[in-house]
């Protein structure tokens, strides 16, 4: 009955570099193990999602920015998610070719973000 | 998509079960990601309700903001256009879609079915159709990202937490000195993260097999919980603990957590302690006694493993000590994470303090409530006030009660370990808003208990403290000055959660002659169990090891002394077979002696229960003392035996009332003022008990008794099972979101009606929304460790017993407790109740513990019929004293001995149970351990209770032995009668130089003809004059004629005529030859217990009236012959030829 044993063996450490948030991933893929029906829509790093307590239940931590290449978490602070994985730095280089919604976030968000960015550099 | 919703006109109804059982076949099938039925699938249905009504919401602002969102869109062109020039196109979709912020898809059956081209679903028209599909899809899209977003932002919460504890930044520090040294001292204060933070790092940087010991039971677990989680494994068991009666460890733990005392039984077991890699050792400035004795045995071992890597962690206290102990291991000092705290010194004016016997004053604390009304009128932050004891306490929160009753801004809740848990409990729930907590707790809350959201300390200076006086082998309760040490940590409570303020109510004087450091325990208590434990794990003479603080050498002696006495050591100072027995037992030196003597005596089941009731605190709660109503409910489980035997009555009805009415023990609980959790703790270590004696071959397995169940049962008891399990599962997951808010009356009940009525209110109050919601878990763990079934029958077993057994499991009893033995006064029938008054050996003036038996009912022990006969002596001789054999002796204002059971001494107990016993001539003055002494007026029937008591001795003794030897169950070995005599005698307590003067001394050894003769009735004894007291001494414990007033020096040439009550004969002999006659000759149909061949006294010993083993060779000077006779046979002989 005990939910032991098969935590799934760590591949390797992922650290996301923005915000050097670090922790164990146990999948890098588009199809996390056993779950049939899910597909991921970019290459990311996974691990079981620790704070559910069905097996099979996966988190995604982070993946690879397209245009930099920089491995990022999926945290809004760090990176976003549209059709493409983009780390925030290069959102805003690029600010101009994403949809107004999109720009009108990362407006709001800039203080928070800088204050982030000051700590983790 | 809202028009796309209000064409679909059809019979669709997204609210309708049916509707979205549809959708449930096409989204959420058995080999879905999310399956129905799941909690995951529940949580979908209501995000699927609030996203519709969002998406609703949204698009009428869109709508109505249509014109601004088109000239956006102009402008996002514009800028479009102007970027698409410098740099790279990113092929970003046109239309903006949250949609494209979703980075998982599903493929469940809609897409399933597109793809293998089969449409069949469309066809049906009642079903879902496209756009019901697609609307589900998105939805399920949407949540799943949420999910994620959820998780993840729970994962990166963590990691901030952790990156913020004072203690990261030194974590490869540590980690690189743990690598490098084998002993390593990771010091910091309060707030640092070690405890929670060191064991994860080791763990992370490929570390494994890690113990961590911890002091305290319940912090195993909360730190097993709080590290499993934060190292993302809350539902593995990569972390678990393990402490006395439950573990979470398997084959994959590389984390455990357990206490000090379990892994010296690990120790014991496995010198080596090969299964560990690294072992930290936690709040070791907490000087217990487990931890400075693991500290001394660890510090040996790495000498045996130089692999071993030891961490000790600690408080910023006496650092120094510690590393040098460690041949000066390295020490990584950490600072706390504490807000600043201002300390305010308030001594209290000469006018108030208290005087010895005084009530402590009020004043000066109600001052400090009133200042902080005062000053911080607004604003949160609770109270925490130090007091030395409970008597203080309630003192204290009577008159708070007052004030705050006045004001109706404050709660207070009183704190300490005799309280039941649900009261203490309460000091965690949340006071409603503008009112504060004041909790008035005895130093419990400076270590054991953490309460967050304290801002303000009060701090009385006092501490009442266990010492351990080894001459009286009494322990202490006295009220002491604390040390700076623990005054600093008193104040640190108030910095826990912002900036504080503590109150000291002493001059910064009498802080400054503090003692630095609180006096460590080992040089506090008795150390009979850490002197056997340390003996069984072969550490040597244990005046010679190397504590880090070595304990007075007067403790060890007297524990030497004592475990010599309790036959646990030989004279050589070695373990004994029984002696090893008990070391292997988690308990103390008395119980485990009750467990073997039972287990011996076939009184297993009752004696279990008594050895468990002695060994945790009583389930009797001192608050509901003086509430007449539980009194009344009380009353029947009263034995007028004692309390050991109050305890069994109480177990063994708390056990039927379980079994009849499950969860229902509760309120039977509650409504006589009994903690059930001690009765839970009861079963625990019973059943712990029980497998100890089982390994040790001191008790059959049971045999084949689950076997005989039958598969419907069998199954009947699995599914029982996995729903127990399940709600097990169901509560851990619900704990510790369950703080509840206080109501302001919430103390007024409490300081109102002496504690228990306020309890019974507020608990049944509290009952009412737990039967709502929650589940008994106590009831829950019970029933599934335990049998009920089972426990029933044995406490069945334990609650019929013949009047034969009962007085043997008295003796069981008494044996155990013995020498704590107290004889009452002789004027106490003319006493008030609680006046009574008793003398031990060492200590006069000793009075009852006021929860005990005998301290509510001591008509019990008074000798009933005084009728003073005129024998020579003024003392009142009966057949009816009572002697009182107590566990703890503990001094505070008076000496009072605590659990008490009557023990009559001369019928059985104290001639059974005493290591000496001294007589004169004719045996009618019997001195016992040179203090009490029984004077009997009837010289036959004195002979005759001396002697039958040295021959149950002897045969108890064999028994026990052959037992212990064999270490296999005997078939039932018939129990040895007490006798049950009725001899009439008095009983007084010798003076102090009637003492001295006791013995006759040493002497030229005299002629006693017949003396060799008594030898096989003492095994490896010889009747030889005793060194010291004169006399013969005879056995191990019995010295003959030695005392100093012995009439006749000669007397024991002197014959009286006696005759045998099981055979024929009639002659006249000395004391002991009778003695010896009577030990030979059994009733017919009585076997002798069979020796072991090496006694020397072999096989034959069956005939009843004599045994040839007993014979020896005798030249007859008439008959000129020799004759094979054994001294009775000789008697007989002499007689012919008279």
């Amino acid at each position: 009955m005990e939910l032991g044993g098969t935590e799934g063996t760590p591949r390797g450490l992922f650290t996301c570099e923005l915000c050097e948030l670090t922790t164990p991933f146990t999948y890098y893929g588009q199809k996390p193990p056993n779950t049939r029906a899910i597909v991921l829509l970019e290459e990311c790093y996974v691990m079981r999602d620790p704070f559910c307590p069905e097996k099979e239940k996966f988190l995604v931590l982070g993946s690879t920015c397209s245009l930099c290449r920089k491995t990022v978490c999926v945290s809004a602070d760090c990176s976003l998610f549209y059709t493409k994985r983009f780390c925030l730095r290069c959102v805003r280089e690029h600010l101009d070719q994403f949809p107004p919604q999109i720009q009108a976030e990362l407006r709001k968000k800039k203080p928070t973000e800088k204050t982030s960015d000051l700590a983790s550099s | 998509m809202e028009t796309d919703r209000r064409r679909d006109s059809r019979s669709w109804d997204w609210d309708s079960p049916q509707c979205r059982a549809q959708l449930d076949e096409v989204f959420f099938r058995p080999q879905d990601y999310i399956r129905a039925g799941s909690q995951e699938h529940r949580e979908f249905w209501t995000f699927f309700e609030r996203f519709q009504r969002f998406k609703g919401k949204r698009d009428m602002a869109l709508s109505k903001a249509g014109s601004d969102a088109l000239k956006d869109e102009s402008r996002e062109s514009k800028s479009r256009k102007k970027g698409a020039v410098g740099s790279v196109d990113l092929g970003l979709p046109k239309e903006y879609d949250a949609r494209y912020r979703i980075n998982v898809s599903v493929c469940t059956r809609d897409v399933e079915e597109r793809l293998g081209g089969s449409d069949r679903r469309r066809q049906t028209s009642s079903g879902p159709g496209k756009e019901e599909i697609a609307t589900c899809r998105l939805t399920l899209l949407h949540f799943l990202d949420f999910c994620q977003r959820q998780s993840f932002g729970k994962l990166a919460k963590l990691r901030r937490e952790q990156r913020s504890l004072p203690i990261f930044q030194y974590r490869d520090r540590i980690v690189e000195l743990v690598r490098t040294h084998p002993v390593v001292v990771v010091a910091g204060d309060t707030g640092c993260g070690k405890s929670t933070q060191v064991p994860q790092y080791l763990l992370a940087s490929g570390f494994s097999h890690i113990a961590c010991t911890q002091p305290r039971r319940i912090a195993c677990i909360s730190l097993a919980k709080r590290v499993s989680f934060e190292s993302l494994n809350q539902y593995g068991s990569k972390v678990g603990y393990q402490i006395r009666f439950e573990t979470t460890r398997t084959p994959v733990t590389k984390l455990l957590f357990l206490t000090e005392g379990l892994l010296l039984r690990q120790i014991q077991q496995d010198a080596e302690l090969g299964r560990y890699q690294v072992l930290i050792v936690d709040e070791v400035h907490e000087r217990h006694l487990h931890c400075d004795f693991l500290l001394g045995v660890l510090r040996s071992l790495l000498r045996q493993r130089p692999d071993l890597r030891l961490v000790l962690m600690s408080a910023t206290i006496n650092i120094k000590l510690f590393s040098s102990y460690f041949h000066s291991a390295p020490v990584l000092q950490v600072p706390g994470r504490l807000f600043p705290i201002q300390v305010i010194y308030q001594p209290i004016p000469p006018e108030e303090q208290p005087s010895r016997s005084e009530k402590l004053d009020p004043r000066p604390y109600l001052r400090v409530l009133q200042g902080i009304d005062q000053r911080y009128p607004r604003g949160r932050g609770d109270l925490l006030l130090f007091l030395s004891g409970v008597a203080e306490i309630s003192t204290i929160q009577e008159a708070c009660q007052t004030y705050a009753t006045h004001t109706r801004r404050w709660i207070v809740l009183p704190l300490h370990s005799t309280l039941s848990l649900a009261q203490q409990d309460k000091v965690f729930d949340i006071s409603p808003p503008g009112v504060r907590k004041c909790i008035i707790s005895t130093n419990i809350a400076e270590t054991s208990v953490t309460i967050d959201g304290v801002r303000f300390v009060v701090d009385s200076g006092k501490v009442k403290e266990m010492s351990f006086d080894p001459k009286a082998k009494m322990q202490r309760l006295q009220e002491f000055w604390i040390s700076r040490a623990s005054s600093e940590q008193r104040k640190g409570r108030a910095g826990r959660t912002g900036p504080g303020v503590c109150y000291r109510l002493y001059a910064e004087s009498d802080y400054e002659a503090f003692a630095p450091y609180a006096v460590p325990e080992i040089h506090r208590v008795a150390l009979d169990s850490l002197v056997l434990q340390m003996k069984s794990m072969g550490l040597g003479d244990p005046r010679s090891f190397v504590f880090i603080d070595p304990p007075p050498a007067a403790s060890i002696q007297t524990a030497l002394t004592y475990l010599k006495d309790q036959g646990a050591l030989d004279s050589h100072g070695e373990l004994t077979a029984i002696g090893k027995l008990l070391a292997q037992l988690p308990v103390d030196v008395v119980i485990g002696k009750m467990l073997v003597l039972g287990s011996v005596f076939s009184l297993v089941e009752p004696v279990l229960t008594l050895a468990a009731a002695l060994s945790v605190q009583s389930p009797y709660l001192r608050s509901a003392q003086h509430n007449p109503d539980c009194a009344t409910a009380r009353q029947p489980l009263y034995s007028n035996q004692g309390d050991p035997f109050t305890l069994l009555n109480t177990f063994n009805t708390w056990v039927q009332v379980k079994a009849e009415r499950g969860g229902g023990s509760r309120k039977w609980c509650r409504r006589r003022g009994l903690e059930e959790q001690r009765l839970y703790e009861m079963v625990n270590l019973r059943r712990q008990f029980k497998e100890l004696l089982k390994s040790h071959g001191l008790l059959e397995g049971e045999q084949g008794a689950p076997c005989r169940q039958d598969r419907r049962q069998r199954q009947q008891r699995f599914s029982e099972r996995r729903k127990l399990h399940q709600l097990k599962r169901d509560h851990d997951l619900q704990e510790g979101m369950r703080r509840k808010v206080l109501r302001l009356e919430e103390g007024e009940e409490g300081a109102a009606s002496s504690g228990s009525e306020g309890e019974e209110s507020g608990r049944g109050r509290r009952g009412k929304d737990e039967a709502g919601q929650s589940v008994d878990i106590q009831e829950v763990k019970f029933k599934l460790r335990h049998s009920v079934t089972e426990l029933q029958e044995a406490a069945g077993a334990s609650q019929d017993l013949s009047s034969r057994q009962q007085a043997l499991l008295k003796l069981v009893l008494c044996r155990g407790l013995y020498p704590q033995l107290a004889l009452p006064d002789e004027h106490n029938a003319t006493r008030k109740d609680s006046e009574q008054i008793f003398h031990t050996r060492n200590k006069q003036g000793v009075v009852i513990h006021p929860t005990s038996v005998f301290a509510s009912d001591p008509e019990v022990l008074h000798v009933p019929e005084p009728e003073p006969r005129e024998t020579g002596s003024e003392k009142p001789e009966s057949s009816k004293h009572q002697l009182l054999a107590f566990v703890t002796l503990l001094e505070t204002n008076k000496p009072t001995s605590a659990t008490a059971s009557e023990c009559p001494p001369c019928r059985s107990a104290l001639l059974l149970v005493s290591r000496s016993v001294d007589t004169n001539a004719d045996c009618t003055r019997v001195v016992v351990d040179g203090w009490l002494e029984l004077t009997l007026s009837d010289a036959d029937s004195a002979l005759r209770s001396i002697s039958s008591a040295l021959m149950l001795r002897a045969d108890w003794e064999r028994l026990l032995q052959a037992q212990l030897r064999n270490s296999a169950p005997s078939l039932d070995p018939a129990p040895p009668r007490p006798p049950c005599l009725a001899v009439s005698y008095s009983l007084r307590r010798l003076g102090g130089l009637e003492a001295q003067n006791l013995y006759v001394g040493p002497q030229p050894a005299l002629g006693l003809p017949d003396a060799p003769a008594l030898n096989p009735l003492f095994v490896g004894m010889k009747a030889e004059p005793h060194p010291m007291k004169g006399g013969l001494r005879v056995s191990s414990f019995f010295t003959y004629n030695c005392l100093s007033d012995s009439k006749d020096l000669y007397s024991e040439c002197m014959r009286t005529f006696w005759s045998c009550p099981h055979c024929d004969f009639y002659m006249p002999l000395t004391p002991l030859e009778r003695m010896h006659h009577e030990a030979t000759c059994r009733p017919a149909g009585e076997l002798q217990p069979k020796d072991e061949p090496e006694d020397g006294t072999a096989a034959s010993s069956k005939s009843s009236s004599s045994s040839s083993s007993l014979t020896r060779v005798y030249h007859c000077d008439v008959c000129d012959k020799d004759l094979t006779l054994t001294s009775t046979q000789i008697l007989k002989h002499k007689r012919q030829h008279l």
